[in-house]
């Protein structure tokens, strides 16, 4: 072996469903320095081994966005992912194409559902005539303005995230935390005048599926943090709007659950959430937990300085029209 | 050592056995759980969707009465993990500190940060240690095939969170070595259990544990275990609605935490609250051989 190479084993998915086979995969092994990118090789194998590869990239510098793909399981850049730690900790390097988008061929998947996601939430400002902008500058926003954004526009549409949201994976409805990332960018845009019919439309379209598990800011390779943007948007909508949906009533339910004992009351929740008629589709459910957990409807005991919670909540918390 | 023990709601309640199972736990290895009747619940992730800073507030709140007591706190839920350190990341945040102490000031409550939430799982690793453990062992697993089920909130944001790799942690494993079990290594364990939103769509949340345990299965997995009380609700308890869901029997045991070390540790299934699992427990227990008498 040359000084400074290690020997890579890949396991790379190869599908073509064009074709009617079946998924499988195929190893190569490489001479290669530990800093190699996972891309540099896939191209090395195409060039040298194998031209029926087919697989997505453009810069090579981690800034287009095409070559994200499943790398020892985990949604990553391919030019970004090198293959030294990955040899150390795996021992090989399994490729496969992203996930909850459906192959083309090899790592090729159709993104028309991201894309479609990213349209829904309408990325495009939309002016406020009221507020025009001072002359011959007419996008002009102060640096504090351009803070709120956070770290969202530094999003390069690779679609790691998507690839590991297991709300996208559960429901085809659910936007996705890419669409949600944007959609906050535009949200707290001084300049749009549409977020409030911004936080509305998504209130009532997806912005509750959110697990709020964050594996699509572990997976993002930009630090897009979308899960907290997305967390940002359930408190904005329910300040414009109040809580519409079952998981906003749940949110603020639970919220002035808390409040007169400082811990959670689990039946009066279900009825906060539900409402008393909607509790009935839940006593089934209910009734099966019951038999070896009659805690659930029970009151359980305040918790001693309960007083300093509603202190705590007569300072902090703005009043809900829908507390139940 | 001596901690503050921070039950969490559920284990109060419902979840009884997961507290029965810790007091077992923490008595066989010395740990000394301080109890304070004045915590409040860690808002579940819920409150902080509806207000940030009140979540901040009631949680520093929680710390406070912790760092009062010159205690670090323990935790056995992995969204009270999750939330408490959340509280202490953003809390000096100069947009959420002003507010959150002009609010616990006047009730003679200051919080200065120094508290550090430490969830059981790495207590166990880090305070107990895998060596100490492995000397008490008295029932060793028998080769159980158990699969670990983390509970989004313990792990990630990774690097908030700051302690195992959020998309492949291997600290519940090594635990479970120790033990005496196999541990099971599948895609789930680190997913989410749907419980977020089993009050939003509940179809959808089934859904999404039926899928975790049928991973954990088909991996071989015989039993799964997990540091989270609500993770808990959602495979035990609702198990039922998630096997109609997939549309396969699943039957699949749902372990706490530290119901499999105190089995391992010699814990008779009362002392951990077996029974009172939706899902029963016997067919793995028939499995592990009674505890060597000392
Ligand atoms: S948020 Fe991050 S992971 Fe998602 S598309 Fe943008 S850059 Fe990629
Ligand atoms: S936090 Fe929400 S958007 Fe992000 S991966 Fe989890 S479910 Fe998807
Ligand atoms: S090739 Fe452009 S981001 Fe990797």
């Amino acid at each position: 072996m040359t000084e400074g190479t290690i020997s890579a084993t890949f396991d790379v998915y190869r599908h073509d469903p064009a074709k009617g086979d079946r998924p499988r995969y195929q190893r190569y092994t490489l001479k290669l320095s530990p800093h190699t990118p996972v891309l540099t090789a896939l191209l090395q194998i195409r060039a040298e081994v194998d031209p029926s590869l087919a697989l997505r990239y453009s810069c090579r510098s981690a800034i287009c966005g095409s070559c994200a793909m499943q790398i020892n399981s985990k949604s990553r850049l391919a030019c970004e992912t090198h293959i030294g730690p990955e040899i150390e900790q795996h021992g090989r390097i399994v490729v496969e194409p992203m996930r909850n988008q459906p192959v083309l061929r090899d790592l090729v998947v159709d993104q028309a559902s991201f894309w479609k996601n990213y349209h829904r939430i309408e990325p495009f400002l939309k002016l406020d005539p009221a507020h025009p902008m001072p002359e011959g500058r007419p996008t002009s926003m102060t640096p504090e303005e351009v803070e709120r954004f956070k770290e969202t526009p530094r999003c390069i549409a690779c679609a790691s995230c998507y690839s590991a949201c297991p709300a996208v994976e559960a429901d085809p409805g659910f936007p996705g935390p890419m669409a949600l990332a944007k959609l906050y960018r535009y949200v707290v845009d001084p300049r749009d005048r549409a977020h409030q019919d911004r936080l509305v439309r998504v209130q009532a379209d997806g912005l509750w599926m959110c697990l709020r598990c964050h594996l699509c800011t572990d997976s993002c390779p930009k630090d897009v943090r979308p899960s907290e943007r997305i967390r940002d948007l359930k408190e904005m909508a329910i300040a414009v709007q109040g809580a519409t949906e079952h998981g906003s009533r749940h949110a603020v339910g639970f919220k002035d659950n808390l409040r007169d004992r400082g811990v959670l009351n689990e039946s009066r929740l279900v009825r906060q959430t539900y409402g008393t008629l909607g509790m009935a589709g839940q006593l089934v459910q209910g009734l099966h937990v019951l038999r070896k957990k009659p805690e659930v409807m029970r009151k359980p005991h305040p918790i001693e300085g309960v007083d300093q919670i509603e202190k705590i909540y007569e300072a902090l918390d703005r009043p809900s029209e829908d507390g139940a | 050592m001596r901690i503050a023990y921070y039950p969490g709601c559920v284990a109060q309640e419902s979840g009884k056995e997961l507290d029965l199972a810790t007091r077992w736990v923490a008595r066989a290895l010395g740990i000394e759980l301080v109890e304070f009747p004045s915590f409040s619940c860690c808002g579940s992730g819920f409150v902080d969707e509806a207000n940030e800073v009140l979540n901040v507030a009631i949680n520093a709140r929680n710390l406070a009465i912790a760092e009062k007591a010159g205690l670090d706190l323990l935790t056995i839920c992995s969204t009270c993990q999750g939330m408490l350190t959340l509280a202490n990341l953003r809390y000096p945040d100069p947009a959420v500190r002003p507010r959150v102490e002009a609010a616990l000031r006047p009730l003679g409550i200051e919080y200065r940060g120094s508290v550090k939430v430490k969830h059981l799982l790495r207590v166990l690793i880090e305070d107990v240690g895998l060596d100490a453990l492995r000397a008490k062992v008295r029932r060793p697993l028998a080769g159980l095939k158990v699969g670990a089920f983390y509970g989004c909130h313990l792990l990630r944001p990774t690097d908030e969170m700051g302690w195992e790799d959020g998309e492949e942690p291997h600290a519940f494993e090594d635990l479970l070595e120790v033990l005496g079990a196999s541990p099971v290594y599948y895609r789930g364990r680190v997913m989410c259990c749907g419980f977020p939103i089993q009050f939003v769509k509940s179809d959808v949340a089934s859904g999404i544990a039926g899928r975790q345990i049928l991973d954990a299965k088909s991996h071989g997995a015989e039993a799964m275990a997990t540091p989270c009380p609500l993770c808990h609700i959602s495979l035990d308890a609702y198990q039922n609605r998630a096997e109609k869901k997939v549309g396969a029997p699943l039957g699949m045991p749902i372990f706490h935490l530290p119901q499999v070390v105190g089995l391992a540790l010699g814990a008779t299934p009362e002392e951990l609250g077996l029974a009172r699992h939706l899902v029963p427990t016997e067919p793995v227990l028939a499995k592990v051989p009674p505890a060597a008498v000392h």
